[in-house]
C-alpha cells in the first residue's frame, strides 16, 4: 500500500503534466472507438450472414430480374432446403429523400429462409390473411414511430400504381426483431403477389432468389448447379453466398474506406508514440529520486515494479475515460444516425481491443525506465545528477 | 539592445541548439505533421470526388427525369413523352434538329482492379445528340461505335479501375457480347466511369421497348427552366420533372460531402489530442532550459525577447512538422485513384486533389497548434521570477 502511495504521489507530482498525457491519451482512445465501432457497423452484413444461405442475381448485375419460373426450378435443386425471392421496391415515405428499404417478398417462405428473424406468431398470421399489410422491422418502426394498425403510405420511385400515382397505401400489421442485435431490422417486407397485381407494369419476374442449403458443406455444389442450369438461357444467373455478396457490396464503397481507417488507425498510434515519449522522458528525469530509494533500502524489482505501475495506471486512466467517451459517443450517434447507420455498437469486442492497447502502451512506456531503473548504479546516478 | 535585435538572438540560439533536444523536437515536429497529414487526406478525397461530379453538370442542360424517381437509374420516359419534351420553350438545335437526348442507364457488372471482385458500372445508351451535347467529350483512342451493333465506348475512369476493357476487347454482361472499339475523356468528370453505347441496342437488348430513363436538352443562351417546368405542368402526359444537369449532379454528390465534415470533425479532435501532446514537449523542453532562459533575464535580456524566442522556436518546429505532413500527403494521396459507390448506385471513379489553397490550410493548422503549444510554456518561463529559477532543479 505504501508503495501505491508512492506511485500516487510520482503520478500527481506534475498536475498540468498529468492532465495533458490523460488528454491525449483520452482523445487517442475515444478516437479508435468511435471509429472502430463506426466499422464494425459496416462490415456487421458480412459477419451476420447465415453459413448456409445462397443468393441467386441475374448475372448481369444484381438489379436485373429474373423470371419468376425460376424460383420453382431452384427448389428442385439436390440439396436445397428452403427457397424465398424478393424484389426492390425502391420505397420512400412523404420525401424521396427519406427512403424506406422496402421489398416485396413471398410472405410464407421469407421467414423460413430468414430464420433469425423473430414474428409474434398472431401479427404474422394477420399479415398474412391481408394483402395490403406490411410487416416493418422493428428499428425502421422505431425510427419512424410507426405502430401495429398504422396506415402508411409508401411510395416508389420506380413502380407506379396502376390506379395512377406511386403510392402504396399499406397497413402495419406486424413488427418483427432478430435474435441478435447486431442484424439490421431496418427495412420492411410486403406481399409480392400485391405488388405485381397493382404495379402499373405488370410481369412475372423477381429481383433474386435467396434460397438455404441442407449444409454449408454443400454451398458450392449447389451454387454451381443452379448456375448451370440456367447457362445460355434468356436469364443468366449468379449464384454466391450470402456472406460473399455481403462482402462484395461493401467492397463496391472501395477503397475509401480502406483509405480512411488506414489513416486514423496511422493517427492513433501517433499520438501514442507522442504520449509515450513524455512519459520516457518523465521518469528519465527523476533518476536522482529513484538513486535515493536504493540508498534507502527499496529492492530494484520493487522500484520496476512502481515504475511500471505508474505507466499502466496513466495509460488506463486516460485510455478507459476516452473508450468510456466513446461508447456515450456512440450510443448518441446510433440514436441520430439509426435512419443511415444500421447496428453501430461498441461491442466487448471493440472494448477488449482497446484495453489491450492501454495495457501495451502501459507496458512500453513503462519498459524502458523501468529496466534503467533496475540496472542503476547509485554512485554514477548520483555523480550524474 | 533593442527589443527586436534581442530576440533574435534568442531564437538564433534556440533554433541553432535544437539538435541537443532532438527527441522532444522529433515529437513536437511528429504531432503537427500527423495532424496535417490527416486533414489533408480527408478533405483531398473530397475536393476531388466534387470536383469529379460537379463538373459533369452544365447550367445550360436541362435534366428530365419522372417525378419522385431521384436518380436516373429508377426513371423512365416514353418516346412519346421524349417527342413531347423536344417541343418545349427554349430548347437549343442544331443542323438535326433539336439538341434533345434521350438516353437510358443500365446498371451492369465489372471485375475492379483493387479488390478482384464485382462492381456496378452504368452503361448509358445514347444517341448522336447526346454525344453532340457533351462539349468536352473527345476519343482518345479507336473510333465511336456504330449505331445499331453490340460495339461499345468506354470512359478513362473505367479503363483505370476496372479490368477487361481494353480497346478492341470483347466484354460479357450476361449472355450478351459487346465490343470495346473506343476511349473517351469528358475531361475528368463523372461520365468518364461509365460505358457508352448505341440507344437503339440497348432497348432491345434490356427489353425496353422503345423507351428510355432520362432525356437531356440543350438550353438557348438566356432561356429559363421556369418556363419549361411550366410546360410540363400543364401537359397531363408528362410526368417528368426538370433540373439543371449541374444541380441533379450536385445531390448525387452529397453522400461524400458527409465525408468531409466526418473528417473535419476527426482531425479537430485528432488536432486536440496532439496539442495536448505538443503542449506537453514543450512544457518538458522549457523546464529542462529553465537555467539557461533566467541565465539570459539575468544578462539583460527582456522577458519578452525570451518569451518570442520561445514561442518562435515551437512555430518553427511545428511549420517544419506541418511541412513534412503536407508533403506526405501530397506524395500519398495527391492524384491518387479511387472508386466508391455514387448516388445512382454506380461506381465514381475519381482521384484525389490536393491543391495549394488546401495545403495552405493544413500550414495553417500547424501554425496554430505551433503557436499554442509555445505561447503557455514561454509565458511560464519568463514569468517566474529570476532567482526561483536558479533554485529549482535543472
Amino acid at each position: 500500500m505504501k508503495d501505491f502511495y508512492l506511485v500516487y504521489k510520482n503520478l500527481t507530482r506534475k498536475k498540468l503534466r498529468l492532465f495533458l498525457t490523460c488528454f491525449a491519451i483520452f482523445i487517442a482512445f475515444l478516437i479508435f472507438g468511435a471509429v472502430t465501432a463506426l466499422q464494425g457497423a459496416l462490415n456487421s452484413g458480412v459477419e451476420m450472414s447465415a453459413d448456409n444461405r445462397l443468393v441467386v442475381f441475374n448475372k448481369i448485375n444484381f438489379t436485373q430480374p429474373l423470371p419468376y419460373a425460376y424460383v420453382n426450378k431452384v427448389r428442385s435443386i439436390d440439396g436445397v432446403e428452403h427457397v424465398t425471392h424478393a424484389n426492390w421496391f425502391g420505397g420512400y415515405y412523404q420525401e424521396p429523400a427519406n427512403q424506406i428499404v422496402t421489398m416485396a417478398v413471398a410472405p410464407e417462405s421469407y421467414f423460413e429462409v430468414y430464420e433469425e428473424l423473430v414474428v409474434d406468431p398472431q401479427q404474422k398470421a394477420s399479415w398474412l390473411a391481408n394483402q395490403a399489410g406490411v410487416l416493418v422491422g422493428e428499428r425502421l418502426a422505431k425510427v419512424n414511430n410507426w405502430q401495429i394498425g398504422d396506415r402508411i403510405p409508401i411510395s416508389s420511385s420506380i413502380f407506379s400504381h396502376k390506379d395512377g400515382g406511386q403510392t402504396w397505401d399499406l397497413v402495419v400489421e406486424g413488427i418483427f426483431t432478430a435474435n441478435d442485435p447486431q442484424i439490421d431490422t431496418g427495412y420492411m417486407v410486403f406481399h409480392y403477389k400485391y405488388f405485381m397485381e397493382t404495379q402499373s407494369w405488370g410481369g412475372d419476374y423477381v429481383g433474386w432468389i435467396v434460397l438455404t442449403t441442407e449444409d454449408p458443406a454443400l454451398n458450392e455444389q449447389v451454387a454451381k448447379a443452379i448456375d448451370e442450369n440456367f447457362a445460355n438461357s434468356q436469364a443468366e444467373t449468379d449464384t454466391d453466398t450470402e456472406k460473399a455478396f455481403n462482402k462484395a457490396f461493401i467492397e463496391q464503397i472501395g477503397n475509401i474506406g480502406l483509405i480512411i481507417f488506414g489513416v486514423v488507425f496511422m493517427a492513433f498510434f501517433t499520438i501514442l508514440v507522442l504520449v509515450g515519449n513524455t512519459m520516457v522522458l518523465a521518469v528519465r528525469e527523476r533518476t536522482n529520486e529513484i538513486a535515493v530509494l536504493k540508498t534507502l533500502g527499496f529492492s530494484s524489482p520493487r522500484i520496476f515494479r512502481m515504475i511500471l505501475t505508474e505507466s499502466c495506471l496513466l495509460s488506463f486512466l486516460g485510455g478507459l475515460l476516452g473508450i468510456g467517451a466513446a461508447f456515450l459517443v456512440v450510443r448518441f450517434l446510433s440514436e441520430m444516425m439509426a435512419r443511415f447507420l444500421p447496428n453501430l455498437v461498441l461491442g466487448s469486442d471493440i472494448l477488449l481491443q482497446a484495453l489491450g492497447y492501454m495495457l501495451l502502451l502501459g507496458l512500453i512506456t513503462g519498459i524502458v525506465p523501468a529496466v534503467n531503473a533496475l540496472r542503476l548504479n547509485i554512485i554514477s546516478a548520483f555523480a550524474r545528477g | 539592445m533593442s527589443v527586436i535585435s534581442q530576440s533574435l538572438a534568442v531564437i538564433k540560439m534556440n533554433v541553432l541548439s535544437l539538435p541537443r533536444r532532438v527527441w522532444m523536437s522529433l515529437a513536437m515536429v511528429l504531432a503537427a505533421a500527423v495532424v496535417v497529414a490527416v486533414l489533408l487526406a480527408f478533405l483531398a478525397m473530397a475536393k476531388g470526388f466534387e470536383a469529379t461530379m460537379q463538373s459533369a453538370g452544365s447550367e445550360d442542360v436541362a435534366f428530365f427525369i419522372r417525378t419522385g424517381s431521384a436518380a436516373e437509374l429508377n426513371s423512365t420516359v416514353t418516346k412519346d413523352q421524349v417527342n413531347l419534351i423536344s417541343e418545349a420553350p427554349g430548347i437549343a438545335s442544331n443542323d438535326d434538329g433539336p439538341l434533345v437526348s434521350p438516353e437510358l442507364y443500365v446498371i451492369v457488372d465489372g471485375i475492379k482492379k483493387s479488390t478482384g471482385t464485382e462492381a456496378n458500372i452504368p452503361l448509358r445508351g445514347i444517341e448522336p445528340q447526346g454525344l453532340a451535347m457533351r462539349e468536352n467529350f473527345s476519343l482518345t483512342q479507336g473510333r465511336l461505335f456504330t449505331p445499331g451493333t453490340d460495339e461499345l465506348i468506354v470512359g478513362e475512369g473505367i479503363l483505370r479501375q476496372f479490368d477487361g476493357f481494353e480497346l478492341g476487347q470483347e466484354v460479357r454482361f450476361g449472355k450478351n457480347r459487346w465490343t470495346v472499339v473506343g476511349v473517351f475523356s469528358t475531361g475528368g468528370n463523372v461520365f468518364e466511369s461509365e460505358l457508352w453505347a448505341d440507344a437503339r441496342v440497348i432497348q432491345t437488348l434490356y427489353n425496353r421497348g422503345s423507351s428510355y430513363q432520362s432525356v437531356r436538352a440543350k438550353l438557348e443562351p438566356g432561356a429559363s427552366l421556369q418556363s419549361i417546368e411550366q410546360y410540363l405542368k400543364q401537359d397531363p402526359r408528362l410526368n417528368q420533372e426538370v433540373q439543371s444537369e449541374a444541380a441533379y449532379f450536385a445531390t448525387q454528390g452529397e453522400s461524400l460531402g458527409y465525408m468531409a465534415l466526418f473528417g473535419r470533425v476527426i482531425s479537430s479532435i485528432m488536432a486536440l489530442g496532439a496539442l495536448a501532446g505538443a503542449l506537453n514537449t514543450m512544457y518538458t523542453s522549457v523546464a529542462d532550459r529553465a537555467k539557461e532562459i533566467a541565465t539570459l533575464r539575468a544578462i539583460g535580456f527582456s522577458n519578452l525577447s525570451a518569451f518570442i524566442g520561445t514561442l518562435v522556436e515551437a512555430m518553427v518546429l511545428a511549420l517544419i512538422g506541418g511541412i513534412i505532413g503536407a508533403l506526405a500527403a501530397f506524395a500519398l494521396f495527391d492524384g491518387m485513384n479511387a472508386s466508391t459507390l455514387g448516388g445512382s448506385f454506380t461506381q465514381v471513379v475519381f482521384s484525389f486533389e490536393l491543391s495549394t489553397d488546401l495545403i495552405l490550410q493544413g500550414i495553417y493548422l500547424a501554425l496554430i497548434i505551433g503557436f499554442i503549444s509555445g505561447f503557455f510554456p514561454a509565458w511560464r518561463a519568463t514569468s517566474v521570477p529570476v532567482a526561483v529559477a536558479f533554485q529549482s532543479r535543472g
